[in-house]
């Protein structure tokens, strides 16, 4: 039995990241007593980003989230790609009205100032946030159902009929739950390695063409950033700074015996981007696993008593750079699940059911199954970023560059460069690979 | 029994920058800890009181922030915290800072007698040292500073003895209490906190008090009214320069000696000694 002095809430969660303080939120605001168990010194301490932030899934948590004054960097008021070449670039942004709403679809921030900000909406809705606390283990019945979570602290014992596990791309606890199998291996998981520079607001609007601290840029970049090795590179405008980054799949900085700082600080110094930096001073340097197995290897989400949201669930859109905003819907969903459990007073698999079953019908499971054959799609197309940034880059020197000779001889080079780097049939290989892979 | 650990908020100096132009600290973006000493008086506060009973309060004086400080402090185990803030008191040197915390311990020991008082050694961001001699003169009380752990402590007697880390060992000290102590980190090993403290101090508001409420200080001992120090200049010392090494191996003990005092004789360190005859005896075994 358990202690009787031991605590009781009415729902426990396993960390302050986007998805957990999602359903903290969502409990909360429905009056159960919630308490949040995050091992960092402050919720987000231990939360890293790339650094977009999408507003709709914030919004069905918070829908006056505006109003609470978010520490936002910038709107996403432009966006696209960036395919980079040894030094040249081919830029593909998109620039439109439709990113100039208030609230934007999507801003830039920095996660130490995010999330202890979406953690004290949390707070100020009644949610208990306990920092510094590491969840060691679920508390089972006899029957197995889960009852509560013991902590690395002396009486850390806590009790609930339901706890969410929002514990981040480490799962270990959906793990040693049977939840998930074992660690995802490495071909599953990226690495992203992110610095965040310092620079006048002012400078960063100048260098980049931006009108004020009401503009901002979010880039994806391919090709030479990551040495052509199947990966992204990111470079994101803050308000008085800009995040910068490279992701690759574990397994490559493995395989290539890559350090991860080593790759970026040689994007850094790319004749593109490096003028973009200049005299920036290094603020922050972080790198954080990112869970890429896709739909097929996703844990299981429901047992007795438990439900997994966010990293810990495998719940990253890579091809899109999502994350957070499946974390966050995913958590209000779970939050939805635990009070509909209390008030039909039952807290099996089969009563919880229907947070699997409200995932499925939202973007975030419909969208991880379509894009089911994004990662096996890189597998087999290792090439695809590299040899094409370089493709287009080459092809671009020549049509823009005047040559004094016939256009049909430069057109030739252009279908000739294309034949020899990756052949017709290879082109058509990774058309039907790129479309199955976004097709699911 | 009551103890009252006063405490302040410090930069994080492992973090800390100087802008070499002003010779000021950055503070921007450097994440404030409590001063580490003074996390070991509160550590040695809470000892006191799983073995003694009784309450601990910690206060400190600083910006609104620093309430942060005291939810720490409650998370340790300290059962109330008091933040003494308000404009009024920026930029105090020690004076006033001793002015300040000794009239809110009066106050506080007006409403439950103090058996006790602790203050961490110095603070990292200034290295004074001066705070809690400061008070302990204005209240009158015993001073046992450098302290390295209490060998006995007894409320109802009202004594203690304490040990005292001095230039050459260790003193034993017997003292009353009242008595304030500034400790050394050796007073206590900081215990992982009990997840009850911290599910307290989660919900946790310290108190406030301001210039005027619930206490009137003196608007003329407060602040920078109320402080005398004048800093003239600060600056980041040179590395120290390593001197010349003689090597007692290589030359023997005589001629090493003789070396030294003529390098010292030069340097003109013992000049008021007159001239000394410098003229090597024998050699001195040693070893």
């Amino acid at each position: 039995m358990p202690d009787p002095n031991a605590q009781r809430y009415d729902a426990i969660v396993v960390g302050g990241g986007p998805a957990g303080v999602s359903a903290a939120i969502t409990m909360a605001r429905e009056g159960l007593e919630v308490i949040l168990i995050e091992r960092g010194r402050f919720a987000g301490a231990k939360n890293f980003f790339g650094g977009v932030m999408y507003t709709r899934a914030l919004a069905e948590v918070l829908p006056d989230f505006q109003a609470r004054k978010p520490p936002w960097e910038r709107p996403v008021t432009e966006q696209g790609y960036w395919m980079l070449a040894p030094g040249s670039v081919v830029r593909f942004m998109h620039a439109s009205q439709a990113y100039r709403q208030d609230p934007a679809d999507a801003y830039t921030v920095l996660r130490a100032r995010f999330d202890p900000w979406f953690a004290q909406q949390a707070v100020d809705l009644g949610a208990l946030v306990v920092p510094k606390t590491t969840v060691v283990a679920l508390i089972e019945d006899a029957d197995g159902r889960v009852i509560g979570v013991r902590t690395d602290r002396p009486a850390g014992e806590v009790f609930a009929p339901i706890v969410i596990l929002a514990e981040g791309v480490n799962n270990l606890l959906t793990q040693r739950h049977g939840l998930a199998k074992a660690d995802l291996p490495p071909r599953f998981v990226a690495l992203s390695v992110k610095q965040y520079i310092g620079l006048p607001a002012k400078e960063v609007s100048a260098r980049f063409g931006l009108a004020g601290t009401q503009e901002g840029l979010a880039i994806d970049i391919f090709g030479d950033a990551t040495l052509g090795l199947p990966g992204t590179a990111f470079l994101y405008t803050d308000k008085a700074g800009i995040s910068i980054g490279v992701g690759l799949l574990l397994e490559e900085f493995v395989k290539h015996g890559l350090p991860p700082y080593a790759v970026l600080e040689r994007f850094k110094r790319h004749p593109i981007v490096a003028p973009y930096l200049e005299g920036g001073e290094a603020l922050e340097y972080g790198a954080h696993l990112i869970p890429e197995q896709g739909y097929d290897r996703m844990p299981e989400l429901v047992a007795d008593g438990v439900l997994v949201a966010g990293d810990a669930a495998g719940m990253v859109d890579a091809l899109h750079r999502e994350g957070t905003n499946l974390a966050m819907l995913a958590g209000k969903l779970a939050g939805e699940t635990a009070v509909m459990a209390h008030r039909a007073g039952d807290f099996s698999a089969r009563s919880l059911g229907h947070y699997r079953r409200a995932l499925e019908q939202s973007f975030v499971l419909k969208d991880l199954k379509q894009y089911r054959r994004m990662t096996d799609f890189l597998d087999r197309s290792p090439h695809f970023m590299g040899t094409y940034s370089g493709l287009v880059n080459d092809a671009a020197l020549r049509y823009f560059t005047a040559h004094d000779r016939p256009k049909r001889e430069m057109e030739r080079e252009i279908v000739g460069l294309l034949r020899d780097r990756r052949g017709f049939f290879g082109v058509a290989q990774d058309l039907y690979q790129l479309v199955r892979g976004m097709r699911g | 029994m009551h103890t009252i650990v006063a405490i302040k908020q410090v930069p994080d100096t492992s973090n800390v920058r100087i802008n070499p132009e002003t010779g000021t600290l950055i503070r921007e973006g450097v994440p404030a800890i409590i001063n580490p000493y003074d996390v070991h008086a509160v550590e040695l506060a809470v000892r006191l009181k799983e073995r003694f009973g009784g309450r601990v309060t910690a206060i400190t004086m600083g910006p609104a922030a620093a309430a942060e400080a005291l939810v720490e402090c409650v998370e340790q185990g300290v059962d109330r915290g008091i933040l003494i803030s308000d404009r009024k008191f920026a930029a105090a040197d020690t004076l006033a800072t001793s002015y300040v915390l000794g009239s809110a311990i009066e106050a506080l020991n007006a409403e439950d007698p103090v058996d006790l008082l602790l203050f961490g050694l110095q603070a990292i961001d200034g290295d004074t040292a001066q705070v809690g001699p400061g008070v302990a003169t204005r209240l009158g009380l015993p001073l046992i500073s450098y302290a390295l752990g209490l060998e006995s402590f007894d409320p109802v007697a009202r004594r203690a003895v304490v040990r005292r880390k001095a230039e050459r060992g260790v003193e034993r000290l017997e003292t009353r209490l009242p008595a304030l102590l500034t400790v050394e980190k050796e007073v206590a090993e900081v215990a992982r906190a009990p997840l009850p403290n911290l599910i307290r101090a989660a919900r946790y508001q310290p108190e406030l008090w301001t210039a005027e409420a619930p206490l009137r200080f003196d608007p003329d001992h407060i602040g920078i009214k109320g402080s005398p120090t004048i800093v003239g200049r600060a600056y980041t010392p040179p590395p120290k320069t390593p001197g010349e090494r003689l090597r007692v191996a290589e030359q023997g003990l005589a001629e090493t000696v003789s070396q030294a005092l003529a390098a010292i004789l030069s340097a003109g360190v013992v000049e008021s000694l007159g001239p000394v005859p410098v003229t090597p005896q024998q050699e001195v075994s040693h070893g």
